[in-house]
């Protein structure tokens, strides 16, 4: 492998490492202020730094592999990612091996503290799929509306059983994100509008009438589908949790509150007022709302939009489909954690558990993040040469 | 977007790469408004509603705070103390959000210098505390930080509050007898301070040390109140009845609070956990007016929630003073008379079921009590000497067939429903039906023919059979057994609670029975209960029944509110009058005047007619008046359970004064006064009767002389002592 000092500063992607060193000064600041409301004992910060380091150490490791040797070691990733998800399952707690946590059997607890298998099975989805419609693609260049339902029906397949062992823990925000690869990917992947509006309107229609329904018809849904009235309480409280006070409803008025009074140009640094649970990992976005102000809070998600149009332009520029895949999915799959997290906090979406990638404390999200954004580097690193060519060299 | 090229030629790959670049752009283009929602929410939140948010953080907090306002006193009718509030010092400790409890245990430690405090509150859990307060290192030391370690990891789950918690079991459980008993006396009196200061409210003055401060402890602590913030001396009150009278009801104390079983009832009204709220009868039905208002306090916090200021908003109000209706002096006289009556009665033969007696006297126009007495003998558990006992509430919450004294209403009963008018003479006679023989006392074997009148006189039982035969449409014809129409007993049940008598009389206090009403199981028993001999009624009830008659039909509330007054100065001169109560009738009987004019003949002829019942008694009166005797055979349901079953005679008496303009009427009750049954005249239902009235005009006369004398209570509310007790008094309010 070329590895002179002159290509590799070509060869690497400097931008994208200057957006990384941003999100890790912005983790840092936020972690170090909001563990002074004293819910752990712990000190998260030197932790969050470590997470950090074996962040930069997988992601050397992934660039380090070329993509085709991540077509050929697609499938066997996506095998040994279900492996850890029936293993974080199956075996019991009274083990020690695995935890539970809120009601989710999701973790691996190891010496290096708790993993859980569902951050890095999204990568290996993503790597499987991406892989998986470039095989297809390449099988059938001229499309046919049978051709796009063969691939719609082989990614639900590859979809489906991560998703049911997610389901089985029961973590619903992991398994929301697959759905967000997904449709990134049936987008990319080429299936024709024709499919993709119905299927997505369908999609939309039933997920609206869901809704309406747990406001206005919640007898029906209990006798027709088995719901349970505590599901309806996640709506509720969402949607108004000044009656539902109960501890989501909670958690978001406090969560308001606090991004609510930070006002324009927040309160400053460590000048937080109100408690937030749990503000370090997933409410870590009230922590910035607060003290950062709204001009702070948007910069923020400016840094993710870059982050995304940094992802997307690199994208472009790639000449296999594979690489232009796999980038979907994970833009897919951080735009995803992005809104999904900062929306929860203020209440644009149900409060779900999931991180705000490269800000929340967490040793898993971090790694799982590192895999996806390893590839990023990966594909730039090693397809630098083709990227400008107009020519289509065959890299099979 | 790439512009796609219009070529028809393109391989498909070119065609696939171009379509990818639009789809891709597709998927950017949801990404930006995605974000930019994002944006817009916020921008929404932080800058259109950012204002309300911060008010919502700054929303400063009022709080009510205990600074114990004297309960209101209460007064009897002539603005007598009933009870009142004696004030004596005390010590106090007000706490703050912010105070920390190191600095409470160095106060409490100058305070055990000063004060000498009892150490009998101190409970072990105090002690486990106060000892790892004391030893923090060795209480540390007690569990190491490894096991902590590895607790915390083995429940990494847990937050810091819990593992906090498990931490603090764990040095407890290990603290030894040994080292507890470590903790000097000293040690213990700080406790046994530090712990009344932990009990205290935020902002509300807790007493440490009330009744038992001596006057050297409360100087020392008052010179040193420099030094120990929080502390002061201060006065603090303590509730006194000046009355033995019962049905005053009590207060709870401090220590107490409020009762557990009506906790959440009270701390929805703002009451804390340890204030004084009246528990029973009078106290506890006036609870609110008496207990004035708390002090609010507001306190101003800043965006970090401490308190940087506390501002009185507003100062609170002492509780409203109660007048009763009560006539303190005419209470302790009938106190007086039913006790010696109720001892004379029970040193005659038979007199072993006896055990109480009651008497109520009220206004009959106003409906105020002017005397309300009940009188119970128990005896001491261990040595077996009787005593009397204040069971003035026995006078509502407790019932006895009244006996004769119900006739007065059978009579009016009977004009109502058409079976006899104003002067129907019938034959008294004895009654026989089946093989039971029904007659009456005064002629247990002849035959008679009375009038109306001359039955009330007499008290004829066989009268008053015939009414109730007639009402349920029956006559009598000796020998012959009948059956009564049904809803017989309901049309008499009817008729009498348009007295009072079964119903409740909706007196001003808590706990009222209306009596005991069975289902006959024969006629001869229904026809009893035209005699009295069936259901049972309170004294209260009694007192109404006769007050109704009295008074021209109108069932009046018996009360014990009289006036609503602005707290008294000095517990001597009354405040001014907030409000004054007014009668309530609650029904009027459906007899005409006429027919009432001459039950009251009736009535009259008792105490003053040739053949009264109770003429030996009152034939020497100075004043008119009008009553009736009664005397119930009954059977003993009572406390002394092994007797029960026995039969017995209640004595009672009910009446009114004078006659023309009645001032007093009243009911008097001896029940199970007697087991023996052959013509034993007893006499003390009428004499107790007779000893009240006389007492009644007696002290009508010394307060006419003292309203017209200097006293200044007096003077000071009642203008026209003559009229005192009339129905329209006049009422002044002495201006301070």
């Amino acid at each position: 492998m070329d590895t002179n000092n002159y290509n590799f500063n070509k060869r690497f992607d400097w931008p994208l490492t200057t957006i990384l060193f941003i999100f890790f000064g912005v983790s840092l600041l936020a972690i170090a202020s909001a563990q002074t409301s004293g819910q752990y004992v712990t000190n998260f910060v030197p932790r969050q730094i470590l997470n950090y380091a074996i962040f930069a150490f997988i992601v050397a490791f992934v660039m380090y592999f070329d993509p085709d040797q991540y077509k050929k070691l697609a499938w066997p990733l996506y095998g040994f990612g279900l492996l850890l998800l029936i293993a974080v399952v199956a075996i019991p707690t009274s083990t020690g091996i695995t935890v539970e946590r809120n009601g989710a059997q999701s973790w691996f607890e190891t010496p290096i503290g708790s993993i859980q298998p569902a951050e890095f099975m999204k990568t290996f989805f993503i790597l499987a799929t991406a892989y998986l419609i470039s095989k297809h693609n390449e099988r059938y260049q001229i499309k046919t509306i049978k051709s796009d339902f063969m691939l719609l029906g082989k990614i639900a397949a590859t979809l489906i059983v991560p998703l049911s062992l997610i389901m089985l823990q029961p973590d619903l925000g992991s398994g929301l994100v697959f759905f967000a690869i997904t449709a990134a990917l049936v987008i990319v992947g080429g299936v024709t509008w024709k499919i993709i509006l119905p299927l997505f309107g369908g999609a939309a229609v039933i997920g609206g009438s869901l809704l309406w329904m747990a406001l206005y018809m919640q007898d029906f849904l209990e006798k027709a589908f088995g719901f349970q009235p505590y599901q309806f309480a996640r709506i509720y409280s969402w949607l108004d949790p000044y009656s539902y006070a109960t501890s989501d409803g909670y958690h978001l008025i406090t969560s308001l509150n606090a991004i609510g009074s930070g006002e324009i140009f927040g309160k400053g640094f460590m000048a937080r007022e109100v408690y937030v649970a749990e503000n370090h990992t997933d409410f870590i976005f009230a922590v910035i709302g607060e003290e950062w102000g709204f001009v702070g809070a948007s910069a923020v998600i400016c840094l993710y939009f870059l982050l995304i149009y940094h992802l997307t332009k690199m994208t472009l520029l790639l000449k296999d489909p594979f690489c232009t895949y796999v980038c979907a999915g994970i833009i897919a799959m951080i735009t995803f954690h992005v809104f999904e997290n900062i929306g929860m906090t203020i209440q644009l979406l149900p409060i779900t558990g999931i991180p705000l990638p490269f800000i929340s404390y967490g040793g898993s999200s971090m790694m799982g993040n590192a895999l996806a954004i390893g590839l990023v580097y990966s594909m730039k690193f090693h397809y630098r040469t083709y990227m400008f060519t107009t020519n289509d060299p065959d890299n099979e | 977007m790439r512009k796609i090229m219009p070529n028809r030629q393109q391989n498909p790959k070119a065609k696939q790469r171009s379509s990818l670049t639009f789809r891709m752009n597709i998927l950017f283009f949801s990404i930006f408004v995605l974000f930019s929602v994002l944006i817009f929410r916020l921008g929404y939140l932080q800058i259109v509603k950012g204002e309300d948010y911060v008010r919502e953080l700054e929303r400063t907090e009022e709080v009510r705070v205990n600074t114990s306002v004297p309960r209101g006193r209460i007064f009897d009718r002539y603005g007598r103390i009933l009870v009142d509030n004696q004030p004596e010092n005390a010590i106090t400790y007000t706490k703050m959000q912010t105070t920390k409890s190191a600095e409470m245990l160095e106060i409490a430690e100058k305070l055990a210098h000063l004060i000498e405090q009892p150490t009998d509150k101190v409970t072990y859990r105090d002690k486990l505390d106060f000892w790892i307060l004391r030893n923090q290192e060795d209480a540390l030391a007690k569990v190491s930080q490894e096991e902590m370690t590895k607790f915390r990891n083995e429940n990494e789950e847990l937050e810091t509050k819990e593992i906090n918690q498990e931490f603090d079991r764990r040095i407890r459980e290990r603290i030894t007898d040994k080292e507890l008993e470590q903790l000097t006396e000293f040690d213990l009196e700080v406790l046994a301070i530090y712990r009344e200061m932990m009990t205290g409210y935020n902002l509300s003055p807790q007493i440490i040390k009330g009744e038992s401060v001596t006057p050297e402890e409360f100087a020392r602590v008052s010179e040193q109140l420099a030094d120990l913030p929080g502390v002061n001396t201060t006065t603090d009150w303590k509730r006194v009845r000046q009355s033995p009278l019962a049905i005053l009801g009590r207060t709870t104390v401090p220590s107490k609070g409020v009762p557990k079983s009506k906790l959440n009832f009270y701390l929805a009204r703002d009451y804390s956990r340890n204030d004084r709220v009246g528990e029973s009868y009078f106290e506890a039905q006036y609870e609110e007016i008496l207990q004035g208002e708390k002090s609010v306090v507001k306190n101003i916090t800043n965006k970090k929630g401490q308190v940087v200021e506390t501002v009185t908003t507003f100062d609170g109000l002492p509780g409203k003073d109660l007048v009763t209706t009560l006539d303190v002096e005419l209470q302790q006289k009938a106190d007086e008379i039913l006790e010696r009556q109720l001892l004379d009665l029970k040193s005659k033969n038979g007199s072993e079921l006896l055990d109480r007696a009651f008497l109520v006297a009220m206004s009959p126009k106003t409906g105020e009590l002017l005397s309300v007495v009940g009188k119970k003998i128990e005896k001491d558990k261990e040595t077996g000497k009787p005593y009397i006992v204040d069971y003035s509430y026995g006078t509502f919450t407790t019932a006895y067939e009244a006996g004769s004294t119900v006739k007065a209403a059978t009579v009016l009963m009977g004009y109502n429903e058409g079976v006899i008018k104003p002067g129907t003479r019938m034959l008294d006679s004895p009654m026989r039906i089946g093989n039971i023989t029904l007659n009456t006392l005064f002629n247990k074997h002849g035959s008679v023919i009375l009038d109306d009148l001359t039955a009330l006189e007499r008290s004829s039982n066989v009268y008053m059979f015939k009414i109730a035969m007639g009402i349920g449409g029956r006559t009598y014809s000796p020998g012959m057994r009948f059956s009564l129409a049904p809803g017989t007993l309901q049309t008499i049940r009817n008729e009498y609670a348009q007295f009072g008598l079964g119903v409740p009389t909706g007196l001003d206090l808590p706990g009222e029975t209306v009596g005991y009403q069975a289902e006959p199981d024969t006629d001869v028993k229904l026809l009893n209960l035209a005699i009295g001999q069936f259901d049972t009624y309170t004294t209260m009830q009694l007192a109404q029944y006769i007050s109704t008659i009295a008074n021209g039909g109108y069932r009046i509330q018996p009360r014990m509110l009289k006036e609503i007054r602005n707290p008294s100065k000095d517990g001597k001169y009354l405040g001014q009058v907030v409000e004054e109560v007014s009668p309530t009738i609650l029904n009027k009987i459906e007899n005409s005047e006429a027919e009432i004019a001459h039950v009251q003949e009736g009535l009259r002829r008792v105490y003053f007619g040739v053949n009264g019942s109770a003429k030996r008694q009152f034939e020497t009166a100075d004043y008119t008046g009008a009553g009736k005797t009664g005397t119930a055979e009954v059977v003993y349901y009572g406390p002394q359970r092994d007797k029960w079953k026995t039969n017995t005679i209640n004595i009672v008496h009910v009446g009114y004064a004078p006659f023309e303009n009645p001032e007093i009427a009243y009911a008097i009750i001896y029940p199970w006064a007697t087991t023996i049954f052959n013509n034993n005249y007893l006499p003390h239902a009428n004499l107790t009767a007779r000893e009240l009235v006389d007492s009644y005009f007696e002290l009508k006369n010394k307060y006419a002389e003292e309203g017209l004398s200097t006293s200044k209570v007096e003077k000071s509310i009642i203008k026209h002592s003559d009229e005192k007790l009339d129905e329209d008094e006049e009422v002044e309010t002495v201006n301070e």
